[in-house]
């Protein structure tokens, strides 16, 4: 049954490809994504009675062959993917993109899910490269100089990390004499500590650059960046693309549970996030400001995957969820408001409520979930994650939340103002409104149902506490006064300061990133080789 | 000796090196598929022996050294991902080729950012 | 003889890295494949060799055609400057410590190489077990088209979107300025020659190579690169650009179709295990046929659409 998951969507695309590209074929392309959507709930709900669907590809036994498994955290990814592609698509129905633009998106969605459902090291570097691929034409659909040269290093260097992971598969196979992760992870909880160590560091370096942590961050907001890329391309990439590689991070976690490494990705997730923060506060194009922004809660993702705790844990599963839902809004957004205005400046667009008033509202719906409003998704999700933390982390944990509540009063700060006239462009399509209207909407009822969602998605049962809850309530509040008064009186206005626009200049070349690969796979060699 | 295993890695590292210094978009990707061919190399050599024997033919279960079937299937489709992913590279490279008349990274980075300073 | 052999494999990697003209460049990378296709052989692994020669043959002819045209890089004087012009100090820094930095990164590599020996075992059951349960004699073929087809649908895939990707980026139209001078080619009479002679052997090889894939090196992949060659060939000698490429386009998604249908309903649907080979040997065969057959059109005509988008793109105008 599985296969079928994967295989549904690309059949689609290029049929969708062959045979017609006018706006009736779409719109049953649509409709086909919605049932598709239907069936992924459906899976959901089976994995929940059975606990984990399984499907050996051509029915080999043994391990002779693929096998592929859905538990509940891959069915829930699955369910995200399909719906995060159903409201792109109704998205982009009006823009008007050429076949191979279909094409590829829902070759990317069988892809992503393709990842999902995987359970082989092997059938993952096949199913990574091809969407590297997709990515790269993609983000270079406009073909315009500067997006062929960005393309060029993103593929480039994604080559270069994908290399460490083959390596890494040529050790596993060496080491247990299989390449499914599960019964690789029952080989590797027998072996020596000490054998494992390269094939570990290998793997995560890879995982590291997909899932754009620290030193290896920076091919994410350069693809996002690219002027004139498909906006939906740019949402999905952080709302999904890189949620795929920490998805992998995560079971990578797993199998090498003898000598995975917490308090090193705690650490470099912590850092992760302060930078990212750093760097989003210091933009002043909206689409670079959102990447930045994505890179900083992949920290924070991967600081409470590393934490240890069972809360932190489940309440970061959460998170990658809900910062899929409302970065892909953002995104969303940003693309409209850059079709309405002609321009990526921030300082150049403004008094969106004046021009388009249910935009403004979307705007607000997501920058509360983002921010971690209460009754939002990202309340939940940021409580849970901080309630497994201990009194340091938890610290950094409020500091990264409040350069988020500073990042979103600049993208708020557009919302009001005068408008100026010259600036409007045209006016968006009912689809786009009505697609990020669902979006903001999910962010809503993500933070109302929070933990009801939680115990459907992950079949665990939490509870906000009171007391905890009111206490979040008072830090969120004095962090959003200490953010209004930052921004009133440091960064409001136009001033530009010199260190913002040195870190503005600060661009990794092609050798700098392959450096930086090589860098952190020594770093994170000594650390598990020399420092345990 | 493990030889199959550490010239490749020693080759991986030299593309590397390559990777980190070279200034031409060519020169780059020749390295890449220097890396590429590496670790395919030690893929395939991790279970080498001398006189080994490729897996084809009948009863196989008899013959004492047969080389272990799965890498090879493997690495025919790394091959193959590695000469597409080539291929759209050098298309791009043909692309900024005919735009710039140059394959110098930072002559190309320069001329192809430029106006997109401050945005 | 094998550490010669990979010392010259050394050697020729290191040719690459010092070389500085993109002419010489491509034809030593022709030189360390060529070589790693021998090391291949050593290993015991003819289909991988196959492959690696079938590719690499392939992308020295493609770079060397495309590059004459675009780039003229053959026209261009080798400029020779003195070893104190061409590197300045900061570079020689900046070059050495990459140096140290990769050594340091080798050498961590090869300390912490785990010990043992390889496991065995999958290779064990795939070994008995491949002739009972896919057929023929080839146990990489039978892994390739049997147990881990799941692997060679995303590879069918991989090609479609790169063929997709490269006739979307190679398309120049909206480029201003006249391109189209270079696109005579001359080629010398001694290579037409040779190819004219190898020409017939190479489609035969190819067939032959897709039809006896499943009992000897060789499959679908091998033997269409090596039809493709062979057109190629053709495009060498005579000159002729008679290829409709919206047509190959889609032909080869519609092969692409037929391979995830083949598939589905021999292998997905689990059809394979109601025809065990011992029984009934026909089926097995001509699925492999089939399924060698279909990846050799489908790669064939994609390596095609490669060639010809950047030799023919200016013909098109």
């Amino acid at each position: 049954m599985l296969t079928y998951f994967v295989l549904t969507p690309i059949v689609i695309a290029v049929f969708l490809y062959l045979f017609s590209s006018n706006k009736t074929s779409r719109i049953i392309a649509i409709v086909l994504q919605a049932v598709f959507t239907g069936f992924a709930v459906y899976l959901l709900l089976q994995t929940r009675q059975l606990g984990e669907v399984i499907t050996f590809v051509g029915n080999y036994e043994g391990l002779l062959g693929v096998v592929l498994r859905a538990d509940m955290m891959a069915a829930a990814f699955v369910l995200l993917t399909t719906v995060l592609f159903l409201v792109v698509s109704i998205y982009s129905l009006h823009e008007d993109n050429s076949k191979l633009f279909w094409l590829l998106m829902f070759i990317w969605e069988g892809i992503l899910i393709g990842i999902f459902l995987s359970r082989d090291f092997f059938n993952v570097f096949v199913l990574a490269e091809v969407a590297t691929v997709v990515v790269a034409v993609l983000i270079m659909y406009d073909k315009g100089k500067r997006s062929m040269f960005d393309g060029l290093v993103f593929l480039m260097a994604n080559t270069v990390a994908i290399q460490f992971y083959l390596f890494g598969i040529g050790y596993i196979y060496f080491l247990t004499g299989v390449l499914d992760m599960q019964v690789a992870a029952a080989f590797i909880a027998n072996l020596d500590r000490e054998v494992l160590i390269l094939p570990y560091a290998l793997l995560m370096t890879a995982i590291a650059f997909k899932a754009a942590i620290i030193p290896l961050y920076s091919w994410l907001p350069k693809v996002q960046g690219i002027p004139r890329a498909p906006s939906a391309v740019a949402a999905l990439l952080s709302g999904l693309h890189v949620k795929s590689a920490i998805y992998l991070f995560i079971r990578f976690q797993d199998v090498f549970a003898p000598v995975a490494s917490t308090e090193f990705f705690l650490i470099i997730g912590l850092i992760t996030a302060v930078v990212g923060v750093i760097m989003a506060v210091s933009q002043v194009d909206i689409k670079l400001l959102l990447a930045y922004s994505s890179t900083a809660q992949v920290g924070l993702i991967i600081a409470g995957l590393s934490i240890g705790d069972a809360y932190s844990y489940i309440g970061s599963l959460y998170h990658m969820i809900n910062h899929a839902l409302f970065k892909v809004a953002l995104f969303l957004i940003a693309g409209v408001l850059e079709d309405m205005y002609g321009t990526r400046d921030m300082r150049k667009i403004n008094g969106i409520f004046k021009k388009d008033k249910y935009i403004g509202i979307a705007i607000v719906l997501a920058i509360l979930g983002i921010t971690g409003a209460p009754l939002f998704n990202g309340n939940v999700s940021k409580y849970f994650i901080m309630s497994g933390a201990d009194t340091v982390v938890n610290t950094v944990m409020i500091l990264i939340n409040l350069g988020t509540i500073l990042v979103s009063i600049r993208f708020a700060a557009m919302l009001f103002g005068q408008a100026d006239e010259s600036f409007v462009g045209k006016k968006t399509a009912k689809s786009s409104d009505i697609s990020i209207y669902f979006l903001g909407v999910l962010c809503f009822v993500g933070g109302i149902f929070g933990e009801e969602i939680m115990s459907f998605l992950f079949n665990v049962h939490f509870q906000m506490s009171f007391y905890g809850f009111i206490e979040k309530l008072i830090i969120l509040t004095a962090s959003w006064i200490v953010g209004l008064l930052v921004y009133r009186y440091v960064l409001r206005g136009d001033r530009n300061y010199k260190i913002f626009r040195r870190i503005r200049a600060i661009d990794l070349n092609f050798r700098g990133i392959c450096f930086s690969i090589g860098a952190f796979f020594v770093v994170i060699l000594a650390v598990v080789g020399f420092l345990y | 000796m493990r030889m199959m295993e550490i010239v490749p890695i020693v080759v991986f590292f030299m593309g590397m090196f390559g990777l980190m210094t070279s200034k031409n978009i060519i020169k780059s990707i020749a390295c890449l598929v220097l890396l590429e061919m590496a670790v395919i190399v030690f893929i395939l050599g991790l279970a080498f022996r001398t006189g080994i024997l490729p897996p084809v033919g009948q009863s196989l279960e008899n013959v004492y050294s047969v080389a272990d079937p799965l890498p090879q299937a493997l690495m025919i489709t790394a091959i193959i991902i590695g000469l597409a992913v080539t291929a759209i590279d050098f298309t791009m490279i043909i692309n900024l080729v005919r735009r710039y008349k140059s394959t110098d990274w930072d002559e190309v980075k320069a001329m192809s950012t430029e106006n997109f300073d401050e945005c | 003889m094998t550490e010669a052999l990979l010392l010259l494999w050394v050697v020729s990697g290191i040719l690459i890295l010092q070389e500085q003209t993109v002419y010489r460049m491509v034809i030593y990378l022709g030189v360390f494949s060529l070589i790693t296709t021998i090391i291949f052989l050593f290993q015991g692994a003819p289909d991988v060799a196959l492959a690696s020669a079938s590719v690499s043959g392939f992308s020295t002819i493609f770079l060397v055609v495309c590059f004459e045209k675009y780039y003229g890089f053959r026209d261009k004087p080798v400029r020779r400057k003195s070893f104190r012009a061409h590197f300045k100090p900061a570079q020689i820094a900046q070059g050495l410590a990459a140096l140290a930095f990769c050594v340091i990164m080798c050498l961590m590599f090869i300390r912490f190489i785990p010990g043992g020996y390889a496991s065995t075992y999958l290779m064990y059951q795939y070994i008995t077990m491949f002739q009972s349960d896919v057929g023929g004699e080839n146990a990489v073929t039978a892994i390739y088209l049997a147990y881990r087809l799941y692997d060679t649908v995303f590879e069918a895939l991989m090609l479609v979107v790169s063929v997709v990707a490269v006739v979307h980026l190679s398309r120049f139209d909206e480029l201003s300025f006249d391109d189209g001078e270079q696109s005579e080619v001359r080629h010398s009479k001694i290579a037409i020659r040779t190819i004219r002679c190898i020409c017939s052997v190479i489609i035969l090889f190819g067939i032959y190579l897709i039809a006896n894939g499943h009992i000897s090196p060789g499959g679908g992949f091998q033997g269409g690169v090596a039809i493709a060659v062979f057109f190629v060939c053709r495009y060498m000698i005579f000159n002729i650009y008679d290829i409709k490429i919206n047509t190959v386009l889609k032909d080869e998604k519609i092969v692409f179709l037929g391979i995830i249908l083949v598939a589905v309903f021999a292998i997905f649907l689990g059809v394979h295990q109601y025809f065990p080979y011992q029984h009934l040997p026909l089926f097995q065969t001509i699925y492999m046929l089939m399924m060698n057959t279909l990846i050799g059109i489908k790669v064939a005509l994609g390596f095609l659409m490669l060639f010809y988008r950047y030799v023919a793109v200016d013909r098109r105008r």
